[in-house]
């Protein structure tokens, strides 16, 4: 009886401690359920802290229709409440007058960009030297804060894009360098060009046509006359026609453009005339074919395999049609000097041509056959310049090992 | 040795004769090769595949008839592409023959039925702005004022008057430029204008032949280059939609493995003969 | 076998062309000529209508109707026959007495293209692939990526130096020419690899054209 008694007593005790433990926790839950909801609705009834030291200033190298909007984290950015959902940026003409809304940011961002068009016409028109006040707004789910008003600041255009420092001085050292050697070789001294292969052999071509009693043919490339390769064979060619009218060996130019034939029978005819053969110039030898690239080559292959050139050179600009050129020529059993900067081109000319000028070894041979001193100096010029890139690279690659970026830093361009 | 002396003066015409039997037989065939996917061909996809609906691409169309072959496929499937994903197609051209290649990409991608079932609008879609003269002082203006550059577009109308021209001022606006390019002007120009004066963002589909040059600029200056018709029928794959570049594939692979042959003999033959030759001169 | 007039005769023309790999034959000239002549005339007929009319024409036909309308001089729409009068002027070669002058317009052309040029391929092809070939030479833990920057490097350096015209390719410097141009080649020969693949499709399309399109034989 005792037993049951005591048994039947710590039933009830037990569920009453469950009870209790259970009501007390529930009341632990709800008062920390509570709590945290009081917390909750504390933050969500309380706006973010407002951001502060906000400051407009001009945006940096541009035309005069920006301004760089900055300023300090609200205090609830990523800490505190940390409710900060984004910003908004807003605009006025005056410290008292209608904000209109410019833009919005996220939070953990303290930049923004207002920038506008520069026509009075277009409805985003950004006036410059006209002040505006701007004031940044933390948002939170509906409730913000705005912060102070910043001072006026004014857009205004910058003359000088200080982004683009480096490449002022590129051009400084590069013109530099080309200018004292243009004077040095204007001066008459003596300007060391290695020996080119491709250059050698071309009295030896012309020498062969001669013998053999065929024409030269010459292709000047499928660039217009401004491009730099087409002016290098300009100058190729001028040396090669005066070889052509001293051994009196006909040369035949067909042009895929009609300036560039203008300015090769210019050329041509100089070339005659420093020769002393004025009348031995043709200038039906120098015609316009077409513009078109393979009606060009169709023609050109035509003409290679009627004539019979003893020498073909291929020197100016070339794309598709190199090969097809190339493989012609050396089927009329012509031997062949080709010379071009299209890197893509210059593989088939390797292949298919006896001698091949590679990229900058053909505006080279222009100088070194021109001999002008404005070429010679350039072309010196261009030769301390790649020195300069060499050293750049070769001390920027160690200090890179080293982790060092000066010479990164030095090269960045912001156009 | 006399094998080789007759392999070193095989008739030209018998090569030229193989090679056309190997690009046109697998014509016949169905087979597909296993294609893989390159990092460059991967970063243009991935650039369009990661624009929202709505955003405009500008395609210029730099070719003419004689580089489609390689790079009207890569049109064809860019469009498509563009299209499925709902975005706003602009084109231009800076060589004459460019729009009309581009609207020949457009029929074919409007037969496609996926496509053609969006009943797309010209002018609120996808525009043709036609083909300006004046090379890379073009891209220089859009730079500028695209809309000034194109007063009309193809057919006459006033550009300012196109819905989807509305708020394209430069390439500010433009949120994808992609390059079709046989030669000049080409990506090149667009990657000197565009990218590097105006900070466009540039993929570029090129001609197998240019398509080493463009290198150099990935991926700072370029997200990616399509290198010829196996650039293009690496995007069919990466895009889920097989087509005529990926057909081309067999044939281009056999073509390949007759020229390597051929270049193996042919080495063979000459180190085996050069003794000979230099023990006669 | 299509029945389309045009895909007859754009398949004569392809053959006709080709059959030149066989010998050079009448039926090739003959197709030769019309290419050369269709193309020059296209190519006339296309600057005329994309770049003499709007560019000159029509831009002098506004600034005239601006006159005659309003009484002013529009001058933004008159310079555009600046443009036209040098084209007039590279025409007067024709003239030899006056041919001259053409080179005016052609000197407008190079300087303007100069302009143009320089700091773009200054800055695109020059200062930024310098920038980028500013890499380390040694990856931590990366052994791959420290090979790869190191043939990057010397292959850049090398190549350099080949295209160095200052000094004779002897010695020490040479040797790294040599370099350089192992290099090059290496290159030339990838290029040309993806050359022929370019080649290839072009011919693989008027194989399809061809047996597909013109004779039918391919579904």
């Amino acid at each position: 009886m005792k037993d049951k008694y005591i048994f039947r007593t710590g039933v009830l005790l037990i569920f009453l401690f469950m009870f209790t433990s259970l009501f007390l926790g529930m009341d632990t839950c709800l008062a920390q359920e509570m709590g945290e909801a009081e917390i909750l609705e504390d933050s969500l009834a309380q706006p973010p802290a407002p951001p502060t030291n906000v400051v407009a200033k001009d945006a940096p190298n541009d035309n005069g229709h920006a301004l760089l909007v900055t300023w300090t984290l609200s205090a609830d950015d990523g800490v505190g409440r940390n409710n900060v959902v984004s910003y908004q940026i807003l605009r006025s003409d005056s410290p008292e007058g209608e904000f209109e809304v410019r833009g919005l940011v996220p939070a953990g961002e303290n930049i923004f960009s207002d920038e506008g068009a520069k026509e009075k016409e277009d409805a985003n028109y950004f006036p410059p030297h006209k002040d505006f006040y701007y004031k940044v707004r933390a948002r939170s789910d509906g409730i913000f804060s705005d912060s102070e008003v910043s001072a006026p600041a004014q857009a205004y255009g910058q003359w000088y894009h200080t982004g683009k420092t480096p490449v002022l001085f590129a051009v400084i050292i590069f013109s530099t360098f080309a200018l004292v050697f243009i004077t040095v070789a204007r001066k008459g001294k003596e300007l060391y060009i290695r020996p080119l292969a491709g250059i050698e052999a071309v009295d030896e071509a012309i020498g062969r046509a001669t013998e053999m009693g065929k024409p030269i043919l010459y292709i000047l490339g499928l660039g217009s006359a401004d491009m730099i390769a087409t002016i290098a064979s300009f100058t190729i060619l001028s040396r090669v026609s005066k070889k052509t009218a001293e051994y009196q060996t006909p040369i035949l130019i067909p042009c895929c453009d009609p300036i560039v034939m203008a300015v090769a029978q210019e050329t041509v005819r100089a070339a005659y005339l420093e020769a002393g053969r004025p009348d031995d110039y043709k200038q039906e030898n120098i015609y316009y074919l077409t513009s078109m690239q393979f009606a060009y080559v169709a023609g050109v292959n035509g003409i290679m395999i009627r004539e019979k050139p003893a020498t073909n050179f291929y020197l100016g600009k070339f794309y598709a049609e190199s090969l097809l050129l190339a493989e012609t020529g050396s089927l009329a059993g012509s031997i062949q000097i080709s010379g071009t900067d299209e890197i893509a081109q210059i593989p088939f000319f390797v292949a298919a041509t006896d001698y091949t000028l590679i990229g900058e070894e053909l505006y080279a041979a222009s100088a070194y056959l021109g001999r002008e001193p404005v070429l010679l100096g350039t072309l010196k010029g261009q030769d301390w310049a790649k020195a300069l890139v060499m050293i750049f690279l070769i001390l920027g690659a160690l200090a890179a090992t080293f982790h060092f970026q000066w010479f990164l830093n030095l090269l960045k361009v912001q156009l | 040795m006399k094998l080789f002396d007759r392999l070193l003066a095989i008739d030209r015409r018998i090569i030229f004769l193989l090679v056309a039997i190997a690009v046109t037989l697998p014509l016949f065939s169905k087979t597909i090769l296993h294609i893989e996917i390159s990092p460059m061909v991967k970063g243009v996809y991935d650039a369009v595949n990661n624009l929202p609906p709505g955003s405009k691409v500008l395609v210029t169309f730099d070719y003419d008839p004689a580089s489609a072959p390689e790079l009207q496929p890569m049109a064809l499937s860019f469009f498509r592409h563009c299209f499925s994903k709902d975005l706003k197609v602009i084109i231009m051209g800076l060589w004459p023959q460019g729009p009309i290649q581009a609207n020949i990409a457009l029929e074919d991608v409007f037969r496609i039925p996926e496509i053609k079932a969006k009943n797309l609008k010209y002018g609120e879609d996808y525009v043709n702005l036609g083909y300006m003269a004046g090379n890379e002082v073009v891209i220089q203006r859009m730079g500028s004022d695209i809309q000034a550059t194109f007063p009309v577009d193809y057919s006459g109308n006033k550009t300012s008057e196109l819905p989807l021209m509305k708020g394209i001022k430069n390439f500010d606006n433009i949120d994808f430029v992609y390059n079709l390019s046989a030669g000049y002007p080409g990506t090149m120009e667009w990657v000197q204008f565009a990218v590097d004066r105006f900070h466009a963002k540039l993929g570029a589909g090129n001609t197998a032949v240019q398509a080493p040059g463009m290198y150099p600029y990935i991926p700072r200056q370029l997200v990616g280059v399509l290198g010829g018709m196996k650039g293009g029928a690496e995007y069919e794959i990466i895009d889920k939609h097989p087509a005529r570049a990926v057909s081309y594939m067999l044939s281009q692979g056999v073509s390949h493995a007759v020229v390597v042959f051929f270049i193996i003999i042919g080495n063979l033959a000459f180190f085996a003969t050069r003794g000979k030759r230099k023990t006669s001169e | 076998m299509s029945t389309n007039l045009g895909v007859w005769i754009a398949a004569f023309l392809t053959l006709g062309i080709m059959s030149f790999l066989y010998k050079d034959n009448p039926i090739y000239k003959f197709c030769e000529a019309v290419f050369v002549g269709v193309s020059a005339g296209y190519w006339f007929v296309t600057e005329y209508f994309t770049v003499f009319l709007p560019k000159v024409w029509d831009n002098v036909e506004t600034a005239i109707n601006v006159l005659q309308a309003e009484g002013r001089m529009d001058w933004f729409h008159w310079s555009y026959l600046l443009g036209g009068i040098l084209g007039v002027l590279m025409l007067l070669r024709l003239v030899p007495k006056i041919g001259w002058i053409s080179r005016w317009p052609l000197a407008v052309i190079v300087g303007t293209t100069s302009g143009l040029w320089l700091i773009n391929y200054l800055v695109s092809n020059a200062m930024v692939q310098v920038r980028q070939t500013i890499i380390p030479l040694y990856v931590a833990g990366n052994l791959n990526a420290s090979i790869g920057n190191i043939i990057i490097v010397v292959g850049t350096f090398c190549g350099l130096i080949y295209f160095f015209f200052s000094k004779e390719h002897k010695g020490v410097f040479g040797g790294a020419a040599k370099v350089g141009i192992w290099f090059i080649m290496i290159t030339f020969g990838a290029s040309f690899g993806y050359t022929v693949m370019s080649r290839m499709s072009l011919l693989i399309a008027r194989m399809d054209f061809l047996v597909g399109t013109w004779l039918g034989l391919l579904k």
